[in-house]
């Protein structure tokens, strides 16, 4: 391998880390962006995030990924940033799997799953620009919403 | 060993045949009913009219047909759930002249209404979105919707709603309220939504 050859791999391996790098801080960065908050809350219901369970109130920040957690009292009312409105009951669990808002390139996601427990929703702009993204899953079957407000109870 | 075995067989049995799942379709905070569909490995029950239910008790049986219920039984099902359900969103519009971003005169009481909104809520969950017609090129127009929520914002500033409660998007023609061809002079199409979470 002459000069030249060492140089140019040199610059490959440069340029690839660059790329790792934007693509490690865009991930994070969407990672950190949060998708809803807390509007409404009984006492008690949680969030597990990364395996760290904490205890939500009013005004508490959702991400994608989060499992909400309600004991035998709790209920949390979160309003999303499509405007999508979801209450969970008492004994409940439900994660927000997949939460996808970009409306300027049509690019959008909702997919939750429940685990137990009711649960109150009705879609906001996600449902709007593409009905069929806007979607439950739970133990038994699957729910595809199109438009625009639904009860569900998981026993 | 046998024992646990059949032992945690019959707890994930019993947690599979209590895991029936219901809907209920109701009508939305301005009465519109929507359309749900229940859907199974074994098939798809779809619910379209108000306060119509259908159930999937297991995922390798058909959900039930659809089966409408009483007001009183989705309040018996639903009222813990029902009670805690935050008030809906509320949307305000401004409309604008072909190419500007000013508020019109006839507009500037919505900024008055928006706030008293914002604080009978408490909301600091505010997005303001600016939009533009057809006419022109997308690259302008992006930047004209930029201007018109810009405007907004200010004016939401100047009546007293803070800075941080706000977030800016602009969409440019991407997000049409009436759906037009390229160049067309829509007026509804010219606007800031604000949506107060």
């Amino acid at each position: 391998m002459n000069f030249r050859d060492k140089y140019l791999v040199f610059r490959v391996i440069n340029h690839f880390g660059w790329l790792l790098f934007l693509l490690l801080i865009s991930s994070a960065s969407n990672a950190a962006e949060r998708i809803g908050l807390v509007k409404t809350y009984s006492p008690v219901a949680t969030v597990i995030r990364e395996g760290v369970e904490t205890s939500l109130k009013v005004g508490s920040e959702i991400f994608e990924g989060d499992t909400i957690v309600t004991d035998g009292n709790g209920a949390v009312g979160i309003i999303f940033k499509d405007g999508a409105v979801l209450t969970l009951g008492p004994s409940g669990k439900l994660l927000v799997e997949n939460f996808l808002f970009k409306p300027a390139e049509k690019n959008v996601s909702f997919i939750s799953k429940i685990f137990k427990g009711t649960v109150a929703f009705a879609s906001g702009a996600i449902g709007r620009i593409s009905p069929e993204s806007v979607q439950f899953e739970t133990p038994t079957a699957t729910l595809g919403l199109r438009g625009t407000k639904i009860l569900i109870e998981v026993e | 060993m046998i024992f646990r075995i059949l032992f945690s067989a019959l707890v994930v049995n019993t947690l599979v045949a209590c895991s029936g799942t219901t809907v209920v379709l109701v009508p939305d905070a301005n009465g519109k009913v929507g359309q749900v569909d229940l859907t199974t490995k074994a098939g798809t029950t779809r619910l379209s009219k108000a306060n119509e239910s259908a159930e999937a008790s297991k995922a390798d049986k058909a959900p039930s047909q659809p089966e409408e219920l009483s007001e009183s039984k989705i309040k018996d099902m639903f009222s813990e759930t029902l009670d805690k359900e935050p008030k809906p969103p509320e949307h305000f519009v401004f409309h604008f002249t072909t190419g500007s971003a000013e508020i019109l005169p006839d507009e500037k009481a919505t900024v008055a209404k928006a706030k008293s909104a914002i604080d009978s809520r408490n909301s600091c969950d505010i997005s303001v979105i600016g939009h533009s017609d057809t006419v022109g090129d997308n690259a302008i127009n992006e930047g004209v919707s930029l201007q018109r929520a810009d405007a907004v914002i200010h004016a939401l500033i100047e009546s007293g709603v803070d800075k941080n409660c706000m977030d800016r998007r602009y969409y440019g023609e991407n997000d049409l309220k009436i759906p037009t061809a390229d160049n067309i002079d829509e007026p509804q199409n010219r606007r800031v939504e604000i949506e107060i979470r």
